[in-house]
């Protein structure tokens, strides 16, 4: 091949989103042929840290561990350390964990196809799905009191319980924004400025998914249907009807799709978790100090499989605690889905939309460009600013078929 | 999922390797097994490749005093398996699993910077998490590694 390659640089500064990593893109001409990451920008420490602090001081800490899912890890955490006491929290308190989960996942696909938008260019669509999305924000505040960090799980149960003034409250809230949802659900597959950013792009084949180890939404558009709670299902999982789904494009496309078809599940959990809300007590009190022992405790989070493992030594602090959050595991798919290969073609210009398609959450796990192009031995660097800018300008390589007759 | 796939998953594990080192179950779809350093790849392989666990959630390790336990997460027939090895401190080494299944890559990368553990045959353990000026040698998820420079505001005259 007679064009030369460079060595792209992206980051620290995130190209999508507001958090530090690093990707270096060595790219021949606009082409992508390589992809590699940096992390670490944000390593707070917090697995060192909880092994200072007792069970209970831990929960507001682990809620810190990811602002957008922050009720994922605390449900986590939570039910890791009922496992650690071989106890069940209250039936009640087990769907209201469904409940507040679910609202969650709303707030953060909503959050998430805003950002789309904004990434393709499409500022309405961003500011219209933001504009519904405080509708769960100010119901989150409340049952809650809080609007994003939600303080709600705590160990052996919940820390509030739900008045039949916030269940009507909550029962009017789904129907406005199941009824936008199904407009954006109408307005994705038709709409010719997504289209042209997200189809046939970033493909991730599903024995890519299965090797990598994809997790979340980003499998599921890869024709799996993977997801913690069915697989593996907790609190009142077991219960609540839902439909996994997965979608078999293996694109960009699929990704979008598969988040509005799952708000959608998620406003029905709700109103199924609201219809059938057990009466009872929401919570459960454990003594300080667990026995010893060692447990792993899986979360469908809003961006895939959360795992967390405990072991503990018979204090009340944890031995020892690991989290490993949604993004870090679907870090590599993501390199893979910014690498051509055979007859995927990745251009630079696709580079924001791919970031923002695994939903990254950075300080769960980090953002700026850097371009090598090694045969001219030149190096630059672009901030997410410019990147953006060049997404924009550039044209894309015209679509085969049909696709706005889909 | 059918229950018992927790059983049936460890008698497998204990026809391939002969008595295994610590096998529990500690509730249903979690189960936990012990095995030998040198028997870890194969039970891996073995784990992946033929009862069909080919999800790994992580990979971590734990710092128990002279020995660090590597632990490997596998999901698949709606189990959870933990198949953990212990290794020596002073001599931390563990094949790698990135052959078996790529994904790991960034996992065992990570445990390389937080533990100090070698994973041999990996093809790239270089710097992920932590900084680039962080001393050589110092592990900071083990026990003896003490976080005090970083305790309290500097005090002001």
């Amino acid at each position: 091949m007679s064009v030369t390659t460079f060595k792209v640089p992206v980051g620290p500064q995130h190209p999508a989103l507001k958090e530090p990593e690093n990707f270096t893109f060595t790219v021949e001409g606009e082409s992508i042929v390589k992809a590699e990451v940096r992390v670490g920008y944000a390593h707070k420490g917090i697995e060192k840290l909880m092994e200072s602090k007792t069970y209970l001081q831990n929960i507001p800490l682990v809620e810190r561990i990811c602002g957008i899912c922050n009720t994922a890890h605390t449900i986590c955490y939570t039910q890791n350390v009922e496992y650690l006491y071989d106890k069940a929290p209250p039936r009640r308190a087990e769907y209201l964990r469904v409940l507040i989960e679910e609202l969650n996942r709303i707030h953060s696909h909503l959050l998430w196809l805003g950002v789309v938008g904004h990434e393709v260019g499409f500022d309405t669509l961003f500011m219209y799905v933001w504009r519904d999305r405080e509708i769960i924000l100010d119901l989150i505040e409340a049952l809650t009191g809080n609007r994003v960090s939600m303080s709600f799980t705590t160990i052996g149960g919940t820390r509030r319980d739900i008045s039949p003034q916030i269940e009507s409250k909550m029962r009017k809230g789904m129907d406005i924004l199941e009824e936008r949802t199904e407009y954006y659900k109408r307005t994705v597959p038709v709409d010719p400025t997504i289209l042209a950013r997200s189809k046939e792009v970033g493909i991730l084949t599903p024995e890519e998914a299965v090797q990598l180890c994809a997790v979340g939404p980003m499998r599921r558009a890869s024709t799996l249907r993977d997801d913690v709670r069915s697989d593996d299902p907790y609190a009142a999982h077991d219960e609540v009807p839902f439909n996994v789904i997965s979608y078999d494009t293996c694109d960009f496309y699929a990704r979008i799709m598969v988040r509005v078809d799952e708000t959608l599940e998620a406003i029905n959990q709700v109103r199924y978790c609201l219809d059938h809300m057990p009466t009872g007590p929401i919570r459960i009190r454990l003594p300080n100090t667990p026995p010893i022992a060692e447990a792993v405790s899986k979360v469908e989070a809003p961006r895939g499989e959360d795992m967390h493992y405990v072991r503990s030594n018979g204090t009340d602090k944890p031995a020892r605690y690991k989290v490993r959050a949604p993004t870090l595991a679907n870090l590599a798919p993501l390199l893979q889905t910014m690498t051509s290969r055979g007859k995927y073609e990745v251009n630079v210009a696709d580079i924001p939309v791919l970031l923002a398609g695994i939903d990254p959450c950075m300080c769960c796990m980090d953002r700026s460009v850097r371009f090598v192009e090694p045969s001219k031995g030149k190096t630059w660097v672009w901030t997410m600013e410019q990147l953006k800018k060049y997404t924009r300008k550039s044209v894309r390589r015209p679509l085969s078929g049909n696709v706005a007759g889909r | 999922m059918s229950s018992g796939a927790e059983e049936s998953i460890a008698s497998e594990m204990k026809n391939l390797l002969g008595e295994l080192l610590e096998v529990k179950i500690p509730r249903p779809r979690r189960l936990h097994i012990k095995v030998k350093p040198e028997d870890y790849k194969r039970a891996a392989k073995h784990l992946v490749e033929s009862i069909g666990l080919n999800h790994v959630s992580t990979i971590t390790a734990a710092d128990t005093g002279k020995e660090m336990d590597v632990m490997t997460f596998l999901f698949g027939r709606g189990v959870e398996v933990m198949l953990k090895a212990a290794v020596p401190k002073t001599d931390p080494k563990i094949p790698t699993l990135t052959d078996i299944v790529p994904g790991v890559m960034f996992y065992e990368r990570e445990i390389h910077d937080l533990f100090g553990i070698v994973f041999d045959g990996h093809p790239n353990l270089e710097r992920f998490i932590l900084p680039e000026d962080w001393p050589e040698g110092e592990y900071p998820l083990r026990k003896e590694y003490k976080v005090t420079r970083l305790k309290g505001p500097r005090e002001v005259d």
